[in-house]
């Protein structure tokens, strides 16, 4: 199975759900599942045959389509690609297993959270900048709809704002782009054309931040973050994991993929204010999340504060850097789908409540064991602790931060004591705790059904596979990472 | 030209006066003889058959180069009466208004007069020319906006009559003064006495004169004022028309106008280098158009047609980058851009026709459920007001990337205005989006059906399956229209 089955499922799978009669619930999960399964399996096959063989070309689809514009239909996957289509793969299946139980217009759930898989898919395969731009737009609407319809919590703010966002951003994506085009003689957007030529200092100094902090918003750059706590607490559960899993994935590899190989001495410019961002988002989400009562909000700050991880990777701007970057956007993804699933869908739908307070009452640990345990080993995930994806990804972008800016370790080492500070905190008072002996028993509460265990221990063992042997995913990180439109960027000292 | 070669090339037109001839008569006969109105879908029935036949007319009818001034059968004024005819086709089949039209044999004459109008104005390098078939489809506008004979309908005409006539006063006395300094009655014939020697105050002033005019025509700020109170007040077929195929004629004529006629006094509206000339003027129209008009309407909470006409004037600003970048490639892509916008504005309106006639109003809450009263009607809104705010993969967005990356290709001086047109354009999905979650999102409280009628039908779909074809496959209509404008212009 080549690459593109990924975005052929999904687009697939999404048209199919629209074509079941109305109200077939159980038939738009199968097809969902079963789109999303292929997904998988096809990112997944081709990253084992990329492992197995890592001198091959690597797969690529080329046609003319709109020669006024110089855009074509081009789409390749390397290494990194590779990786990053696997993690949406396992994403969408986890998310379909969470929303097992949506009642409420099923087919149309399933189709707008398919077209989100799609877009995702699209992105990261996309080598030409129109075409990437096309799959980053697609997203936009059916974010908007997930949150507003099927959302909680003062969802049509939280989903207006989070629209508003990304399409802000789009708008300065857009700029961005469109110099480049305009520059090299508005000919081709192909991505790697764009990055071969060189731009004027002046322009780089100007389109820089405004590509590059296009793409950050949606990677929740401090300040511009707040539509991520909001949108992800607001969005049902699996909106949340997609959003929190793959969607802020996407800023961070437009980033990575289009806006530092275009400008790179812009880049060189900037980078030291991108760094010092990404150290507040890190210790202003640790910090807010220690503060917030709701479990979501912990989790969507501390969302924020890991993503903060991802930008100083890609403002490290070295090896270990970049590839820490994208480990940790790996992690990351894994981990916040699985926070948001346990705390959003297991607990949140058998006792009604979020607040940390409230959810004492329960008596968690006792009641629900599974979920418990579950969300202890993502807490330890959350934390870095070794043996886990996370500690890899930390690590390596801190190592690659030592060589560049070795003083703002400092801060980075305070960010993680406090991620542990926030994250034992939420752990204790949701799910282990104090009570006297004299309180009413806590109430019965459902266990854990199959879709939830399987979608958990997917997740699961996603992150500690990677943890414990981590070899594989950098070597397929590593091959992206070869591409020319790192080599100037990484050979700078 | 012989009087036989002229009937040829004019055959489309031809066509659609006779038709409105026999609509009047039949409707003139049929309500003498049975003292009963004539029924709207027999009307209808018959302007659509004139319009299919004039629509096979220009289909078969041979293109001609450079022949006459006069009647100027191009490549560009083939392709665009042709999306002139095909956009009043897809009116025509909108039901007219929420009451009844007395004399619908007039209603529906008087717009295929208008196509008429509208139809020669797009093929016409000659100021005079261009002048009276202007006229023609203006004077039937400013009666068909008032015909549903309502309060709002009348205001709407008078303030629709009373503007336009003063631009189209500004219009002829600036067309005037260009042919006192040219001595010339042809863009032909202009652009030569411009290039002899410095553009003269007297064409200058002329041109002046003529923007503000077009101004009116395209709905550019400030020469909008009519626009709110003509979408809100006039039939929905009336709106159809002024609002997707008389702004897409009058970017033609604009086109034709500078890019013929005024080539060489363009200056420049690039950052830091700004030089007189009409590509700095557009561009400070485009700035005001774009900004006023997405802030105004963000404001609109109790129209969705008020909103439509806000949302026409910032669109129209759009239009106006591509235009004062002053290049063949940005001019195909505004090109591109009005005829998708004039399908989706077009569509949108059908949509809001329909809930109106169910609801009794067209506020953004009459809106709310339809998901669930018609999923087809839902749909295709959602396809309409997702493509104006340029989201993919419909055609808004081709349109509105291809606009933008051409104008800039112009000079990164440009980069002030795409971006300004960029970020406003991002804030537009705020309000189209809250008339879409009423759509989705929101519950309704009753539970009717919404029918509509089988032409009704039409109108809705076809516009939102072109608008995702062209989304898909944009060079379908973008390459054409692209060689048109080099047919035009030439290559260099």
């Amino acid at each position: 199975m080549t690459p593109a089955w990924t975005l052929i499922s999904a687009f697939a799978g999404a048209v199919i759900v629209l074509l079941l009669p109305a109200r077939a619930a159980m038939a738009s999960r199968m097809v969902a599942l079963v789109a999303s399964l292929i997904g998988a399996v096809a990112a997944g096959s081709a990253c084992l045959s990329k492992l197995a063989n890592p001198d091959a070309a690597p797969w690529s689809f080329d046609r003319e389509w709109i020669p006024s514009l110089g855009s074509r239909f081009h789409l390749a996957a390397d290494g990194l690609a590779l990786t990053l289509l696997f993690l949406t793969g396992i994403t969408a299946i986890a998310g379909v297993l969470f929303s097992w139980n949506i009642e409420k217009r099923p087919r149309a759930f399933f189709a707008f959270f398919m077209t989100i898989i799609g877009g995702v898919y699209g992105v990261f395969l996309s080598r030409d900048a129109f075409l990437l731009f096309v799959f980053y737009e697609i997203v936009i609407l059916p974010k908007y709809m997930l949150i507003a319809i099927w959302g909680s919590t003062n969802k049509e703010y939280g989903a207006m704002k989070l629209t508003m966002y990304s399409i802000g951003a789009s708008a300065l994506i857009l700029i961005g782009l469109v110099a480049a085009y305009a520059a090299t003689g508005a000919t081709s957007f192909d991505i790697a054309h764009l990055a071969a030529a060189t731009y004027p200092p002046a322009m780089q100094a100007w389109a820089f931040p405004v590509l590059f902090l296009g793409f950050a918003v949606l990677a929740g750059i401090w300040p511009f973050h707040t539509w991520a706590p909001t949108g992800h607490v607001a969005a049902p559960t699996a909106a949340s994991m997609l959003l929190a899993g793959v969607v802020m994935k996407l800023g961070a590899f437009g980033a990575l993929c289009v806006a530092m190989p275009l400008f790179e001495q812009g880049f060189a410019q900037w980078k030291p204010l991108i760094a010092g961002l990404a150290v507040v988002g890190i210790i202003y989400g640790a910090l807010t999340a220690l503060s917030q009562k709701d479990l979501k909000f912990i989790i969507g700050y501390s969302s924020v504060s890991h993503m903060g991880f991802i930008l100083l990777g890609l403002a490290a701007a070295n090896h270990w850097g970049l590839r820490g970057a994208v480990l940790q956007m790996i992690s990351h993804g894994i981990i916040a789908g699985l926070l948001f699933g346990i705390a959003g869908r297991v607990v949140y739908e058998r006792t009604h409540t979020r607040d940390l307070t409230e959810l004492g009452r329960f008596d968690l640990w006792k009641s629900l064991p599974g979920a418990a345990l579950a969300f202890t080993l993502a807490t330890a995930a959350s934390m870095g602790l070794p043996g886990f994806s996370g500690f890899v990804a930390e690590i390596s972008v801190i190592i690659g931060l030592w060589k560049v800016y070795p003083w703002l370790t400092l801060f980075v080492a305070a960010g993680i004591i406090l991620t542990g500070v926030f994250s034992l905190r939420a752990l204790y008072r949701a799910f282990f705790p104090e009570r006297d002996a004299s309180a009413a028993p806590p109430p019965e509460l459902p266990p854990l059904t199959r879709p939830e265990i399987s979608a958990i221990a997917l997740l699961l063992a996603v992150s500690i596979a990677i943890g414990i042997y981590p070899k594989p995913w950098v070597q397929l990180i590593d091959d992206g990472l070869r591409s020319p439109l790192f080599q100037t960027i990484l050979s700078k000292p | 030209v012989n009087h036989y070669e002229l009937f040829i090339q004019l055959l489309p037109e031809a066509v659609l006066v006779i038709t409105a001839l026999v609509l009047l008569g039949v409707a003139v006969a049929f309500e003498t003889k049975t003292r009963e109105t004539f029924a709207v879908g027999n009307a209808i029935g018959i302007a659509s058959l004139g319009i299919l036949i004039a629509m096979l007319a220009l289909w078969f009818a041979p293109q001609v180069k450079g022949e006459s001034p006069l009647i100027a059968n191009d490549a560009l004024a083939h392709l665009f009466k042709g999306v002139v005819v095909m956009l009043g086709l897809v009116a025509v089949w909108l039901p007219p208004a929420r009451l009844e039209i007395a004399q619908t044999g007039e209603y529906y004459a008087l717009i295929l007069f208008a196509l008429t109008g509208l139809m020669l104005t797009v093929g016409t390098n000659h100021l005079l020319f261009l002048f009276v078939a202007l006229e023609l489809a203006s004077l039937s506008l400013y009666l068909l906006v008032g015909f549903s004979r309502t309060a709002r309908a009348a205001e709407a005409s008078l303030k629709y009559f009373l503007f336009g006539g003063v631009s189209a006063g500004f219009l002829l006395f600036g067309l005037s003064l260009i042919y006192g300094f040219s001595h010339s009655a042809t863009l032909g014939g202009v652009a030569q006495a411009l290039v002899a020697g410095p553009p003269s105050p007297l064409a200058m002033t002329g041109l002046v004169m003529v923007i503000a005019g077009l101004g009116f025509k395209l709905a550019a700020a400030p020469f909008h004022y009519w626009a709110p109170d003509v979408y809100q007040g006039a039939p929905a077929t009336t709106v159809a028309l002024v609002s997707a195929a008389s702004k897409v004629v009058g970017l033609v004529v604009m086109v034709r106008f500078l890019m013929v006629g005024f080539h060489s006094a363009a200056g420049s509206a690039a950052w830091g280098g700004m030089i007189a000339g009409w590509s700095m003027w557009l561009a400070i129209l485009a700035a005001v158009s774009m900004i006023l008009g997405n802030v105004l309407a963000l404001a609109q909470r109790r129209s969705v047609r008020r909103l439509l006409a806000y949302s026409a004037v910032a669109n129209t600003g759009y239009l106006m980058v591509g235009l004062c970048a002053n290049g063949r490639a940005s001019v195909g892509a505004a090109l591109f851009y009005v005829v998708v916008y004039g399908l989706a504005t077009l569509g949108a309106l059908a949509v809001t026709a329909a809930v109106e006639r169910d609801r009794g109003n067209d506020a953004p809450n009459a809106f709310a459920g339809l998901i669930h009263r018609s999923p087809f009607q839902a749909v295709c809104l959602l396809v309409f007001l997702t493509s104006l705010a340029g989201i993919p993969p419909l055609a808004g967005f081709v349109g509105k990337f291809s606009l933008f990356s051409h104008a800039l290709a112009g000079g990164l001086g440009f980069a002030w205005l795409v971006g300004l047109a960029a970020i406003m354009s991002a804030i537009s999905l705020y309000y189209y989006l809250s008339v879409l979650k009423q759509a989705f999102v929101l519950e309704c409280e009753t539970t009717i059906t919404c029918d509509i009628s089988r032409t009704h039908i039409l109108a809705v779909a076809l516009p939102a399956v072109a608008l995702l074809v062209l989304g898909v496959f944009p060079s379908l209509l973008l390459d054409p229209i692209t060689s048109a404008v080099v047919e035009l212009l030439g290559s260099h």
